[in-house]
């Protein structure tokens, strides 16, 4: 850059200082330890020139104290901006583990407070990329009342603007709150671990050794504790995902989803649905197979895939509009409620009211898990928010029952009852307060002790109850489902369907909020 | 500070035997066998369905599974695994592989008393995490047992047909 | 008398096969349709279908005597041919046959009873004075007889089922001290199988090779032999590829050994088609070991290289006509390979891979026959073998035969399910196999993969899994996104949600 004179001189010095910031054994760093660096994410995150970076120069609060030596270095170990992912306008911050340790002191706590009003005026979603040892010691309260800021932030934009938020290094302490109150939580394996307090208390406190793999890593959080939704091997996968993931939701809350251009290779009518379904009611199948063969190809981005895998959740595109989706999965667990998939569902579903996203239901449960286990965890009230959440959400909702839809289960599963829009049904469901193995053995207890052969009896009984009672034409004659459908033309009539239910808008009652169940 | 963005210039398709194919971006669709370079070309029809087209050869192919950058592809009969690695990707994996001294075994226990109904893996194979394992069968459900990490099967000690209690360990997986 | 219509008991490719005959014969068929494979290609080429799929099937319907006797009346049926596997070596199916005056295509009962045994069978080759590996006479009631006889015999020995083959209720032993150990395993897998416990015990050859005696005979006593098959190259004791001839014989052995054959067949008063089994040693010795009394898997090899057409022959005899020849008229000419394509995964050492043939296309050579009981969009079921194709490749001789089917499993097209292709392909080219030299051993123990690593098809894969990982992440198009469309919506609505907050 040749500008003379001496008005230039300074802005090139600190462009020198900052590349000198930023040298290659600065990236070496994150490198060697397979990770890349704040910068790189940013640039792979981000359309190509399209970001553009805010107080790039500023430096940490305290220079000279008396723990610890603070050197003068330009950013405060974030890099915030803005830029466009996939032609839009997206808010993102980037914890650089190179500069402090990505610790987090009041300057990068205001750098990201900054960001985050923006990202509320503009009314566009905030990426934030955690990479940070944590709160400042150094900085006492003021790192603590940093984070307290960024916090109430989110929660001030919370199911106004998407947030999502990556883990790409450690995020202990008070910095797990972060994602815990973002809408989704994409982490990388190996090189990246959440906890509220790490190994080293465990080992004061309990004598335990563990490691910090295993009590906060990847693994752990995206299969046992349910905090992170997705998990990727290394970062350019999660860096790609997210921006795919990102293409689903609309800016901001007011806003449809984008439409994206649907190459049509779907077909409407596929006999294949037919097959799906076993006719051994036992029998499990993937719903996954009813999904890809429902929704536009290749569409199908599941969410929280490890955690609750008897509960399928996932963002979906019909005729390029996006949907959501909430499955019962019957090969897992038999596809039944329990605690985990209920608040699975149920936090999914929220997003999806919040941000104007219809939502799909595929239900195939036979009810809630039995046990001492799961009652004395509260199955009563986890189970109650996925029915709080279906019944309050105010976006198009339609339930499509493929096999059983027993009890209390099938109030749950977004019944037309609960404000479901449409309701259809597969000629295979079975709808009924109770299974015909329960049922029967209930009704005909008489019949059943007196028989001579019970068995055959029994078998006999249940066929008639599947007959009789528990299918689905009685529902549909007494209009609590819509229509018994042929499962070949299942997509044509949910796009229909959805179509019709478009302009949908159901005026919310006047209060502050309700009192969901927690 | 607004960067070049790092241009992926190279990819490479590691095989589950560690063989390593490097290919340039933009991905041509031609490929190098000896000094020279051929086309290939995919192709779908009705009478063949999908196949490679290389030298006026038409091969069989399908794409049995992919999951993010693993795919493992059916090429005239024969199965491959293959995970899709960027420069940068493949150092960290051999940063991470420096990590980890011993091997880490994952060890799948029966979650609830039951009946294995059908074991879906055999010694050796490879499996990816979320991939079914075994089939219990519990409180009359069929219960899907998935594989919780990507690896490689070490041990099979569930039986089709017998009964488990809690806890009993059914594979054994070697991550990774 | 005179056939005119013909209940096949069987499904696959044999019942295809025997279909195929029948109507040049001008016979019609008819077969089962079961609830497994209601679309099975059998079924949509007989001249009758007996529809059983209504049929709970708790005995499968090729193995209910019962039924099918019943379907036989029924539909009025002059024969019944049983096909191979199944109730092909029931006596007592043949015989209920015969008590319902419909005509068995095969050999009279009292011989399917006395080959079937395989003790009653050595006996008769005793006394014949066929070869035969030495063995004990009579079965092995307990431990102490068998060790006995094994000490009589001298190890290694075998000890084998005495009501069936395939492997089952068989164990080599090579150690008096697990004699005892094998021994029950033997009886215990052998009572499983074939609801007798009953075992016998012979020298066990050390990897001989496998040669069977096609044999042909009438109701007028003409027994004839069509040349050998080689069977060696086996996998758990199933065949995998056949051969006819053997390039390990000579003109006399074949005279010799095919004497013998025809010799046993004789024993029993055989007639119609059957296969007389053999092992030969390295020094050219052969045993006697077991008559099959049935029509095999691999008669195609035989049929191609004598002209004659097995089927036609088995029902002509069934009919009580006589040969069209003797044993003088039988001429070998050529080669031929048969390779048995099933359904099943070579990479994970053969295991069956059921599931739908969405493409399949066989090559239409001069040289090569196909015979099939599948199309496109069949189903390899598991309740039944996992053969997708056997093909049959005929050459002017050995090395023209191999050649041949280089050139003819490479025009094999199957999508859907994995194939052993990979594993012929492999075969043809290996050095053992060429020069006819292996064993029964030899695909057990001498190698070490069952497939080829083609370098550039590895890469072609790797390229394609490039290819598909660059389309869904780094194509500049691979999201092509509307935005602006997402920003449109009715007044009305924009309008509601705006006021709502």
């Amino acid at each position: 850059m040749d500008l003379s004179g001496k008005n230039y001189k300074a802005f090139i010095e600190r462009q020198e200082a900052l590349k000198k910031q930023y040298s290659p054994a600065n990236a070496e760093k994150q490198h060697s330890k397979g990770k890349l660096t704040a910068r790189e994410r940013i640039n792979l995150l981000f359309d190509s020139g399209s970001f553009e970076e805010i107080d790039t120069f500023v430096t940490p609060a305290q220079q000279t104290v008396e723990f610890g030596k603070l050197e003068r270095t330009y950013g405060d170990g974030v890099i915030v901006g803005h830029g466009k992912i996939n032609g839009r306008l997206v808010f993102a911050y980037s914890q650089d583990f190179t500069v402090m340790g990505g610790s987090l002191g009041l300057v990068h706590a205001k750098k990201i407070a900054k960001i985050q009003e923006m990202a509320l005026k503009m009314g566009a979603p905030i990426i934030g990329m955690m990479d940070s040892g944590g709160a400042r010691i150094q900085e006492g309260v003021a790192s603590l009342s940093g984070y307290a800021a960024i916090f109430h932030n989110i929660i001030n934009s919370s199911g106004i603007i998407p947030q999502l938020c990556v883990i790409m290094g450690p995020a202990a302490g008070g910095a797990v709150y972060s994602p815990a109150l973002s809408d989704f939580v994409f982490m990388v394996n190996r090189t990246s671990y959440m906890f509220v307090t790490g190994p080293n208390v465990v080992k004061e406190v309990l004598n335990e050794e563990i490691s910090s793999e295993e009590l906060g890593g990847a693994e752990v959080h995206g299969r046992k504790s349910g905090v992170a939704h997705m998990i990727y091997e290394d970062e350019e996968n999660t860096i790609m995902a997210l921006k795919k993931f990102l293409a689903y939701l609309p800016s901001n809350n007011v806003e449809n989803p984008p439409v994206h251009t649907d190459d049509g290779s779907t077909p409407d009518i596929n006999e294949k649905l037919r097959d799906i379904v076993p006719d051994d009611p036992n029998k499990a199948y993937d719903v996954k197979d009813v999904i890809n063969l429902i929704i536009d190809r290749n569409s199908f981005f599941e969410t929280a895939e490890l955690y609750a895998p008897n509960l399928v959740t996932g963002f979906a595109r019909l005729k390029g509009k996006t949907i959501g989706i909430v499955a019962n999965q019957p090969k897992v667990l038999a596809g039944v409620l329990d605690i985990d998939s209920s608040t699975k569902g149920a936090r999914f579903i929220r997003f999806c009211d919040a941000f104007n996203i219809p939502i799909l239901t595929l239900e195939d449960v036979p009810g809630f898990l039995p046990g001492k286990d799961q009652e004395h965890s509260g199955i009563i009230r986890h189970g109650a928010k996925l029915l709080f959440a279906y019944s309050e959400a105010s976006v198009p909702r339609i339930t499509v029952i493929l096999r059983k839809a027993y009890g209390g289960a099938f109030i749950v599963m977004n019944s037309k009852s609960l404000g479901g829009d449409f309701s259809f049904a597969w000629p295979t469901a079975e709808i009924a307060v109770m299974g015909p193995d329960g049922a029967v053995a209930i009704l005909y207890r008489r019949e059943l002790a007196e028989s001579k052969n019970p068995a055959e009896l029994k078998k006999e009984l249940v066929k008639k109850y599947r007959d009789k009672i528990a299918n689905p034409f009685i529902a549909d004659e007494l209009g609590y489902i819509d229509e018994v459908i042929d499962p070949a033309v299942t997509r044509k009539k949910i796009i229909s369907a959805f179509s019709a239910l478009s302009n949908k808008w159901v005026k919310v009652p006047a209060r502050k909020h309700g009192n969901m169940p927690l | 500070m607004n960067d070049e963005k790092p241009e992926i210039k190279k990819l490479y398709a590691l095989s589950s035997e560690n063989r390593r194919f490097t290919f340039s971006l933009p991905l041509k669709n031609t490929i190098r066998i000896g000094k020279r370079s051929y086309a290939v070309t995919l192709k779908s029809d009705e009478k063949f369905g999908t196949y490679i087209l290389l030298k006026n050869r038409k091969y069989p192919v399908e794409v049995v599974r992919s999951r993010q950058n693993r795919y493992e592809i059916l090429f005239n009969d024969i199965s491959y695994t293959f995970t899709i690695e960027t420069p940068f990707s493949l150092k960290r994996l051999k940063v991470l592989r420096s990590y980890s001294g011993k091997a880490e075994s994952e060890v799948i226990k029966a979650p609830m008393p039951g009946k294995i109904i059908d074991v879906l893996v055999r010694e050796g194979a490879a499996v990816l995490r979320g991939e079914p394992l075994l089939i219990l069968e519990a409180m009359k459900m069929q219960n899907e047992i998935q594989s919780p990490v990507n690896g490689h099967i070490t041990r099979v000690m569930a039986k089709s047909g017998t009964n488990v209690m809690k806890d009993d360990v059914l594979i054994e997986i070697k991550v990774g | 008398m005179k056939i005119k219509r013909l209940l096949i008991a069987n499904r696959g490719e044999i019942a295809v096969r025997i279909i195929s005959t029948a109507r040049e014969m001008k016979i019609e068929t008819v077969v089962v349709r079961n609830a497994n494979e209601p679309d099975a290609m059998y079924v949509s080429l007989a001249d009758i279908v007996f529809d059983n799929t209504e049929d709970p099937e708790e005995i499968p319907v090729f193995l209910n005597i019962g039924r099918l006797i019943e379907i036989a009346i029924e539909t009025k049926c002059d024969a019944v041919h049983p096909g191979y596997g199944f109730l092909a070596e029931n006596a007592y199916f043949a015989q209920k046959c015969i008590e319902n005056k419909i005509i068995f295509i095969g050999p009279s009962p009292d011989a399917i009873y006395k080959m079937g045994n395989k003790t009653i069978a050595r006996e008769l080759a005793m006394k014949q004075g066929i070869p035969m590996a030495t063995g004990s006479r009579g079965n092995i009631g307990n431990e102490e007889e068998a060790a006995a006889a094994a000490e009589l015999i001298g190890y290694p020995v075998i000890i084998k089922a005495a009501s069936g083959g395939g492997g089952r209720g068989m164990r080599i032993v090579r150690k008096p001290e697990e004699l005892e150990k094998m021994f029950l395993i033997a009886s215990k897998e052998a009572e499983k199988a074939f609801n007798d416990p009953s075992v016998f015990i012979e020298k066990y050859i050390e990897n001989p090779k496998h040669i069977e005696f096609q044999i042909l005979g009438d109701t007028k006593g003409n027994i004839v032999h069509l040349g050998e098959r080689e069977c060696s190259i086996q996998r758990k004791h199933q065949k995998l590829l056949e051969e006819a001839p053997s390039s390990a014989l000579d003109d006399n052995l074949r005279e010799l050994m095919g004497s013998m054959a025809v010799r046993m067949a004789r024993a029993v008063g055989y007639y119609s088609a059957g296969t007389v089994e053999f092992l030969l040693d390295s020094d050219r010795n052969f045993y006697f070991m077991e008559m099959n009394t049935r029509i095999q898997v691999e008669h195609p090899v035989t049929e191609m290289i004598t002209g004659i057409d097995l089927i036609e022959q088995q029902i002509r005899v069934a009919s009580g006509e006589a040969l069209a020849f003797r044993q003088k008229d039988v001429r070998i000419k050529g080669w031929s390979i048969e390779c048995r394509i099933n359904a099943e995964d070579v990479q994970a050492g053969f295991a069956p891979d059921p599931g739908k043939i969405e493409k399949l296309v066989l090559p239409s050579d001069p040289y090569v026959r196909t015979d099939t009981g599948v199309r496109a969009g069949s189903a390899i079921v598991s309740s039944y073998d996992s053969m997708i194709a056997k093909l049959i490749i005929t050459g002017t001789d050995r090395k023209d035969a191999i050649r041949k089917c280089k050139l003819a499993l490479d025009k094999v097209w199957i999508k859907g399910v994995k194939t052993t292709l990979p594993f012929f392909r492999m075969l043809v080219r290996n050095p053992v196999f060429i020069d006819g030299t292996f064993t029964t051993a030899f695909i057990e123990k001498q190698l070490d993969k069952y497939y080829l690593n083609s370098e550039y098809e590895e890469m072609l894969a790797a390229w394609l899994a490039t290819r598909l990982f660059v389309d869904e992440n780094l194509r500049r198009d691979s999201i092509s996104i509307d935005y602006e469309n997402g920003k449109e919506m009715s007044p009305w609505l924009l309008n509601k949600r705006i006021n709502q907050f």
